[in-house]
C-alpha cells in the first residue's frame, strides 16, 4: 500500500481512538488528504470557550514535506491571517519533521494560540494591537472568538463598552453615528472591515457609507 | 597533494553576500591568485584588452580540488572524511576559520556542524548503552571525532542473529540498527519484521523507505545538500557516504523496482551536484555555468572584487558547446537554435547575465535592464514587426535582419530604424546612430520634458532592440540559405568548403550585432561630450558595416554569383570583425583609462557633474 496513504489513515484512525485528546480530525470529502481539523480554544486564553477549525491539506510527498494548514475559523491573533487564516509557525515550514503528525502538528496550532509571537507576525495589523494595547487586543481577540468560534457571551463583560471591545475607536464610530446611522450597525460595519491602522486610511468614507446602507 | 594550493581565507565572505554575486570588498590581494595559478592551462596566447584571463573547469576538476580542501582538513584537524566534509560545508569551504573555530573549541564546532550530538542530547529508549559509556567520558575528554560513536557497544553485535536483511553491510561511520523485536517505524508506521533499519549517530531510527522518500524529497524537491536527521529538531547531518549507501545499491543487495534504481541514482548525481555548486557558490574566484544541463566551473580571480567590475567585462566560456544533451531533438519551430547549435557557453563572470554584454560593464548593464523592464509598456509597440511605409503608407513586414527597406509598392528605400530615406545612410554626415541632444534640449525648454525623456529612452532602446531582432532574424534566414547551399552542392560542383562563408559570416554578424545592441545601453548613459562621439563615431562605423554585411547575405544567391558573393561576403565579413574588434578594444581602453563619464549615477564611480545629468 502506498506509504503517504496507510500512514495518513493510521493518524486519522489514532485520533480517533484517543478519548483523552480534544483534537478532532475528519474528512472533508472522499478524499484522505483533504481533512479538517477542530480543536477547542485553549483555558485561560481570548480563544477560550471557541472551536476553531483548520483546513488541511497533505502534500504529494507527506510526511517528507510539512502537511499544509489554515484556519478556516477566523481567529484574532498575530500569527494567523485575520484575511485568509494564513498561518506563520515554523514547524509549518522549516522546523517540519517527519515524526511531527497532524494531531502533534494541530495541538502546536493550540499551543500558538497561548503563545503568541508577535515578532514573526503573519498580521502586521494585529501584532500591531497586541503589542500596543494587550487588554484591547485581548477584548477584540475574545469578541472574535464569540463571533466566529462560536464562544461564551461574556458575563461579567456585558455593559462595557462595545466599541472597545470590537477594538475600535471610539472617534470613528461616533463620527458615522452622527451622520445619522444607528451605533449597532456602525460597530458591526466597521468591525468587519477592520477599520483599525492604516486601513484607516485606506478604507474610503464613501465604502463605510455604502456598506451602512446595504 | 592537499596543500598545493590554497584560498585566500581572509578574503571569504561571511554572509549571504556572494550567493547573488554582490560584492563588498576593495581589493583583490596576490593571495586571491593562486587558485587560478594552480590550475592554469597552457600558456594562452597575449589578452586584448576586453579579454579576461579565465579557466574552466570540469564537474571532476572541481571535485578534485574539493577532494584536496577535504583531505587538507582531515590531516591538520584528525578527523574522518566525512566529518571534514561537513565541518567544511558548515564554514562556507572556509578552511583558516574552520581551523580557528575548531581549535578555539571543538565540540562546539561539531555540534553546529551536525556531526556530534549535544551533550544534553536525549537519547531514544533504544540505546540505553550509549548514554551511559558517553556521559563517564565528560565533554572534554570525548574524541571529536565521528568514530568516536565506535567505541560505545554496536548494535549490530545484539541483534545480527535474528535480523534477516544483515547479508550486506554498510560502510563503517553509519549504522545499520538491524530489526529488533516489534519495530514499528514511526514514519510510515510499518512493523515488517523483514524492515531494513537505519540511524545516525543519534539512534533515531526509521526503516529504509522512509529514509530513501526523505532524502529524495529533500534533494530533488528542496535541491537541500544539507540533510538533518528525521527527528523533531535533531540536528545530526547525514554525512555523504550515509546518503549514497540509501540512494545506491550496495553490490550484493538484493535488487530492487529498476525504475526507482535509476530514479535514485539520478537524485544520487544530482545530489553531488549540489554539492559541488556549493563549493563553487563558497568561492567568489568560481563560478557555475548557467547553461541548462552544464556542469562546468569557470575559474576567473581578476573578476571576483567589485572594484574589478568598473573596469573589466569579465566574459567568459565554460569550455562546452550545445545545450545539452537531451535537447538536441529540436522542433521545427526551433530552427533558428539549429544554427546556433555548438554555440559556445558564454556569460559574464560578474553579473547575471547569461550573455555577452560587451563592452558596456556589469553595473551599467544592470541599470539598462531595469530601465528595459520597468519602461516595457511604453517600449512594447517597438517590438511589433511591421511599419507603414513613410511614402504610400502601405504596411511593411520586415522579414530578413537587414534594414535597409524596400517598399514593394511604391518602391521608397528607407531604414527601418529611423524610418529616415536609406540614401542618406551611406553617407558621412547622417547619423542614424546618434540621438539628437539638441532636439531634446529644445523640447526640454517646453513643458513636454517627460515626452522628450522617453523620446532619448526610445531612440536607444529602438536600437537595441532592433539589433536582438536582427540578429535572430539573420539566422532565420541563415536556416533558409544553408538549405539551399546543400541543395547546390549536389546540382553543382561547389564544395561543402566553398559554401561555408555563409556560415562565417552569420556568425560574425550575430556576435557584432551583440556589440552593437550593448553600444546601445552603453551610449543611454554616457555624459554628452567629445568622449561619448567618438565612441559613436565608432558604433556608426561598425553598424553602417554589419548592416553592409547583413544586406549582401541576402542577396538572392544563384550557382552562378556564388564565387563573386564568396569574395565579397568574405571580405566584408573581415572588415566588420575588425570594426567590432576596433569598438571592443576602444571601449574597454576607456574603462582601463578611466576616461568614460556617466549621466548618472553608477556603482563604483564618482557621481555625475550636475551639468551632465541626462534629464
Ligand atoms: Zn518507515
Ligand atoms: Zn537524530
Ligand atoms: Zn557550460
Ligand atoms: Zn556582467
Ligand atoms: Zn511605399
Ligand atoms: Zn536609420
Amino acid at each position: 500500500m502506498d506509504a503517504r496513504l496507510r500512514r495518513v489513515n493510521k493518524e486519522i484512525t489514532d485520533c480517533k481512538n484517543d478519548k483523552t485528546s480534544n483534537v478532532k480530525i475528519d474528512l472533508v470529502d472522499e478524499s484522505p488528504f483533504h481533512l479538517k481539523g477542530t480543536f477547542p480554544g485553549p483555558e485561560g486564553t481570548p480563544y477560550e470557550g471557541g472551536t476553531f477549525e483548520v483546513d488541511i491539506v497533505i502534500p504529494e510527498s507527506y510526511p517528507f514535506q510539512p502537511v499544509k494548514m489554515k484556519f478556516i475559523t477566523k481567529v484574532y491573533h498575530p500569527n494567523v491571517s485575520s484575511a485568509s487564516g494564513a498561518i506563520c509557525l515554523d514547524i509549518l515550514k522549516d522546523a517540519w519533521s517527519p515524526v511531527l503528525t497532524l494531531k502533534s502538528t494541530l495541538i502546536s496550532l493550540q499551543s500558538l494560540l497561548c503563545s503568541p509571537e508577535p515578532n514573526d507576525p503573519q498580521d502586521a495589523e494585529v501584532a500591531k494591537h497586541y503589542m500596543t494595547s494587550r487588554s484591547s487586543f485581548e477584548e477584540t481577540a475574545r469578541y472574535w472568538t464569540r463571533i466566529y468560534a462560536g464562544g461564551p457571551a461574556d458575563e461579567s463583560k456585558s455593559g462595557q463598552d462595545p466599541v472597545a471591545i470590537a477594538g475600535l475607536e471610539k472617534a470613528h464610530v461616533d463620527r458615522f453615528e452622527a451622520l445619522g446611522f444607528p451605533r449597532d450597525k456602525v460597530i458591526d460595519v466597521l468591525r468587519r472591515l477592520n477599520y483599525r491602522g492604516k486601513n484607516v486610511t485606506q478604507i474610503t468614507d464613501d465604502t463605510i457609507v455604502e456598506k451602512l446602507l446595504s | 597533494m592537499s596543500s598545493d594550493y590554497e584560498y585566500d581565507d581572509d578574503d571569504y565572505y561571511d554572509d549571504e553576500d556572494m550567493i547573488d554575486g554582490t560584492q563588498d570588498d576593495d581589493e583583490i590581494s596576490d593571495d586571491d591568485m593562486d587558485i587560478a595559478d594552480d590550475i592554469k592551462s597552457a600558456a594562452k596566447g597575449k589578452l586584448k584588452s576586453y579579454e579576461v584571463d579565465y579557466d574552466s573547469l570540469s564537474q571532476s576538476e572541481v571535485e578534485k580540488h574539493i577532494r584536496d580542501d577535504t583531505e587538507h582538513i582531515c590531516g591538520i584537524l584528525g578527523v574522518d572524511l566525512s566529518t571534514a566534509q561537513l565541518l567544511l560545508r558548515h564554514l562556507k569551504w572556509n578552511k583558516e576559520r574552520l581551523i580557528e573555530a575548531y581549535m578555539d573549541n571543538p565540540s562546539k564546532v561539531l555540534v553546529d556542524a551536525g556531526v556530534a550530538l549535544t551533550e544534553s542530547h536525549s537519547q531514544p529508549q533504544a540505546a540505553p548503552i550509549r548514554t551511559q559509556s558517553s556521559s563517564s567520558s565528560g565533554s572534554n575528554s570525548r574524541r571529536p571525532t565521528r568514530s568516536s560513536s565506535k567505541l560505545i557497544p554496536s548494535r549490530s553485535s545484539r541483534s545480527s542473529p535474528t535480523s534477516p536483511t544483515t547479508s550486506y553491510s554498510i560502510p563503517k561511520p553509519l549504522k545499520a540498527s538491524k530489526s529488533i523485536q516489534h519495530f514499528l517505524c514511526p514514519i510510515c508506521f510499518d512493523d515488517d519484521p523483514a524492515l531494513r533499519t537505519l540511524s545516525l549517530d543519534c539512534e533515531h531510527t526509521y526503516c529504509s523507505g522512509c529514509w530513501t522518500a526523505y532524502v529524495v524529497s529533500k534533494v530533488r524537491d528542496e535541491g537541500e545538500h544539507c540533510i538533518r536527521c528525521m527527528e523533531e529538531k535533531c540536528q545530526l547531518v547525514a554525512p555523504d557516504n550515509f546518503i549514497q549507501s540509501i540512494l545506491v545499491p550496495e553490490p550484493g543487495a538484493p535488487v530492487g523496482d529498476p525504475t526507482e534504481e535509476a530514479e535514485n541514482a539520478k537524485v544520487w548525481a544530482r545530489f553531488q551536484e549540489l554539492l559541488i555548486r556549493y563549493f563553487v557558490s563558497c568561492n567568489r574566484d568560481l563560478k557555475f555555468c548557467p547553461y541548462p544541463s552544464c556542469t562546468n566551473t569557470v575559474s576567473c580571480p581578476s573578476a571576483s572584487s567589485k572594484l574589478s567590475l568598473t573596469s573589466v567585462v569579465p566574459i567568459v566560456s565554460c569550455g562546452a558547446r550545445g545545450i545539452g544533451g537531451q535537447d538536441e531533438q529540436l522542433s521545427q519551430s526551433q530552427g533558428r537554435l539549429g544554427a546556433l547549435q555548438g554555440k559556445e557557453h558564454k556569460f559574464c563572470f560578474g553579473c547575471p547575465i547569461e550573455a555577452d554584454h560587451r563592452p558596456v560593464i556589469c553595473a551599467v548593464a544592470k541599470m539598462w535592464m531595469k530601465k528595459c523592464r520597468d519602461d516595457s509598456e511604453t517600449a512594447n509597440w517597438i517590438k511589433s514587426n511591421t511599419k507603414e511605409c513613410t511614402n504610400c503608407q502601405s504596411t511593411i513586414e520586415k522579414n530578413g535582419g537587414c534594414n535597409h527597406m524596400t517598399c514593394k509598392k511604391c518602391k521608397h528605400e528607407f531604414c527601418w530604424v529611423c524610418m529616415g530615406p536609406w540614401s542618406e545612410h551611406g553617407t558621412q554626415w547622417y547619423s542614424c546612430n546618434r540621438y539628437d541632444e539638441k532636439a531634446g534640449q529644445e523640447a526640454r525648454d517646453s513643458q513636454s520634458r517627460s515626452r522628450a525623456s522617453l523620446e532619448r529612452y526610445l531612440h536607444y532602446y529602438n536600437r537595441w532592440a532592433n539589433h536582438e531582432q536582427s540578429a535572430k532574424l539573420s539566422l532565420d534566414l541563415y536556416a533558409k540559405t544553408e538549405k539551399k547551399m546543400e541543395e547546390m552542392q549536389i546540382t553543382s560542383a561547389l564544395t561543402w568548403i566553398e559554401v561555408q562563408f555563409m556560415k562565417k559570416a552569420v556568425e560574425e554578424l550575430d556576435k557584432c550585432r551583440q556589440t552593437l545592441k550593448w553600444t546601445y545601453a552603453m551610449a543611454y548613459y554616457l555624459a554628452k561630450g567629445n568622449e561619448k562621439e567618438l565612441f559613436e563615431d565608432n558604433q556608426r562605423d561598425l553598424e553602417q558595416a554589419v548592416e553592409q554585411l547583413s544586406e549582401l547575405i541576402e542577396s538572392p544567391i544563384e550557382p552562378e554569383n556564388i564565387p563573386t558573393l564568396r569574395q565579397q561576403v568574405t571580405n566584408k565579413t573581415v572588415y566588420v570583425a575588425k570594426r567590432n574588434e576596433i569598438v571592443l578594444e576602444d571601449t574597454a581602453n576607456g574603462f582601463l583609462d578611466g576616461r568614460w563619464k556617466w549621466n548618472a549615477s553608477v556603482d563604483g564611480f564618482d557621481d555625475p557633474d550636475p551639468s551632465l545629468i541626462a534629464f
